[in-house]
């Protein structure tokens, strides 16, 4: 029997928590998720097919427009874009927060989290400020003579990945870090005394090992992408306008909760899909436990 | 202890939330130093007079308004709209009519008077320009889509809005008058050969940002926003040719708790003297015809009311009823 001392030291028996079972047990956590997801989003489908006229008007206006295709399009590539420049700076860094002294690493943990939690829009201001043709950047770089045009930074593709990849960065470097510090360092070892060079340690031991988290830090930050809104909106010019944006623009400005509604299901049965991807093949995949 | 506790906690989440009763209304507006103005110009007195409170809300946004006046459970008492939007929500049954036996309309730009709405404050879209920055500012709309004599970038605002439809065609030619119906190819042409000169702006302050470090020199955009940078002591130029007004307008939304306290502070708000606190503050003019008496000519110099005589009035009317079909080109255009 399991059991724990009281303040005063005497040995006490753990209480008993009854196991909820039955279909009763799982009552209030189902009203949740029927409240708090189900609901919305059957009202959000609702709506997609009821207003502004019964029927698949919004799908087809949605799918038949080279407009709206475009933005479904910038939406993915933006994102695929964001995800992969992420995994590829976030990788080195979760690996040497990983084998860091702790101390180190905790400092640089600090400076991560407190840009998380720094205004976005402020961040996305200063990046605005930084990347813009009178923009320190340009003006620096003019200034040691490398360059004579300033160059495009921004209202543009290369403005929404920078702007995205900084804020996304965090999002990936964490589970990774998680995924790397379980990492057993003597399977290295052991690779390296069986014969294997840096770069099969690199490729046939260590990322295999942290597939699982680069896949979740890689899909957490794909989804998050494939939704944002502000700094796509103010990093990036009109020809790269994303699917926040439109629906944005569908909900407040023109009031047309039919295509809203629709757009935004569409991003939701995408996100869906690319997670039970995610599961099917990295789901059980824990390197703790096999 | 811990129900004590929560009690308290649930007790004091339905005094919050509960409705408000009628010692206080809500008030919503666009957020930054203009609700700050429309606080102290408006509310302030209002309370002060009347003993009701007014609490400040924001930012508009009309899919939130939609849904409070669909689901019947409406938290704003008086909205700060923009005037085409205002149109469009009286002819869907979205707004209360106002109660013109407590607002005196006698004394109010009749442009700006609908059976659903007043005007707020009204605005211009004026050639602004950094002249430090440059050789020489634009003066006119046909000056600003002249790459060749103006080169540089320009910023115009980007959402599907009266003002950037109604510069290109006054830019290509079109008399002010025979603007509307609005000639969407024609102004999408004109566009054309500026859009990779063009940076959007999405708000008033990315305007400033823009303008004040020189990323686009000059541009269309709010005239407030001009004399707010002129106070900053950037040197700038505003050009009034052809400045194109619109105007935010003052809503009641169906339902709303406090719809009486509501058509009396409207009442006090289009009143002169607070119409002409507000126009001090921000550089927006007076709807209220009286309010130019009241403020000293330095500053009514500076206002859209001023500049009638090159201004081309936006048509509300014909935005309220042609807002989707343009939404859905302009961001075509946009996106291509």
């Amino acid at each position: 029997m399991s059991t724990y001392s009281d303040a005063s030291g005497a040995i006490m028996p753990l209480p008993k928590i009854r196991r909820a079972t039955g279909f009763g047990g799982v009552v209030p956590a189902l009203a949740f998720v029927g409240i708090f997801f189900v609901a919305p989003v059957a009202i959000l489908l609702l709506r997609s097919v009821l207003e502004p006229v019964p029927g698949l008007g919004n799908y087809a206006q949605l799918i038949g427009s080279a407009t709206y295709l475009k933005i479904f399009a910038n939406t993915f590539i933006v994102s695929g874009f964001v995800t992969a420049i992420s995994l590829a700076i976030g990788f080195p860094v979760a690996w040497a927060l990983a084998i860091m002294p702790g101390r180190l690493s905790s400092v640089i943990f600090a400076i991560l989290l407190l840009s998380m939690w720094t205004n976005l829009l402020a961040r996305t201001y200063a990046w605005m400020v930084l990347l813009q043709r009178t923009g320190l950047i340009n003006k620096m770089l003019m200034g040691m003579g490398l360059i004579d045009q300033p160059l495009a930074l921004v209202n543009n593709l290369t403005g929404v990945t920078i702007g995205m990849t900084y804020i996304m960065l965090p999002f990936i470097i964490l589970p990774l870090y998680g995924v790397i510090k379980k990492i057993d360092p003597s399977t290295l070892q052991a690779a390296a005394l069986c014969g294997a060079n840096r770069w099969q340690c690199l490729t046939r031991v260590l990322l295999p090992l942290a597939m699982p988290g680069m896949a979740a830090g890689a899909l957490m930050v794909f989804v998050m992408s494939l939704g944002y809104f502000v700094t796509p909106s103010l990093l990036g010019g009109t020809a790269n306008m994303m699917l926040a944006e439109l629906i944005a623009q569908f909900v407040q400005s023109l009031v047309n909760w039919g295509m809203g509604g629709a757009a935004a299901l569409v991003l939701l049965v995408v996100t869906l899909s690319l997670y039970a991807v995610q599961l099917r093949f990295f789901g059980n995949q824990n390197p703790g436990r096999r | 202890m811990k129900t004590t506790f929560a009690f308290a906690a649930v007790a004091a989440f339905m005094a919050v939330s509960a409705p408000a009763h009628a010692d206080s209304m809500v008030f919503s507006s666009w957020g930054g130093t203009t609700q700050d103005a429309q606080k102290a110009a408006w509310a302030s007195p209002f309370t002060e007079k009347t003993g009701i409170t007014v609490v400040q809300d924001g930012p508009t946004d009309y899919g939130k308004l939609k849904a409070m006046v669909e689901a019947g459970e409406v938290n704003w008492d008086v909205v700060d709209v923009e005037g085409d939007y205002a149109a469009q929500a009286g002819k869907n049954g979205q707004l209360e009519k106002l109660d013109f036996s407590v607002i005196d309309k006698s004394k109010l730009d009749p442009r700006f008077v609908t059976d659903y709405s007043v005007g707020s404050f009204y605005y211009s879209f004026v050639i602004g320009c950094n002249a430090d920055a440059v050789k020489a500012c634009p003066k006119t709309w046909a000056d600003l889509f002249d790459t060749a004599k103006f080169p540089g970038k320009r910023t115009f605002y980007k959402w599907s809005a009266p003002g950037v439809i109604e510069a290109a065609l006054l830019a290509d030619g079109v008399p002010a008058d025979k603007l509307y119906p609005l000639d969407l190819d024609r102004a999408f042409k004109k566009l054309d050969t500026i859009k990779s000169d063009i940076i959007w702006w999405s708000g008033g302050a990315q305007s400033q940002q823009l303008l004040a470090s020189a990323e686009a020199p000059f541009g269309s955009v709010w005239n407030g926003r001009m004399t707010a940078l002129a106070a900053t002591g950037i040197k700038v130029e505003t050009s009034w040719e052809q400045n194109i007004t619109a105007a935010d307008a003052l809503v009641v939304p169906k339902g709303a708790p406090n719809a009486e306290a509501a058509m009396k502070f409207i009442a006090l708000a289009t009143s002169a003297e607070p119409q002409a606190a507000l126009a001090k503050a921000t550089g927006y003019a007076p709807i209220n015809i009286d309010s130019a008496k009241l403020m000293d000519p330095e500053t009514a110099k500076t206002l859209p009311d001023q500049q009638t005589a090159s201004q081309v009035n936006a048509d509300m009317n014909y935005w309220a009823e042609n807002r989707d079909a343009i939404g859905e080109k302009w961001y075509a255009w946009q996106a291509k």
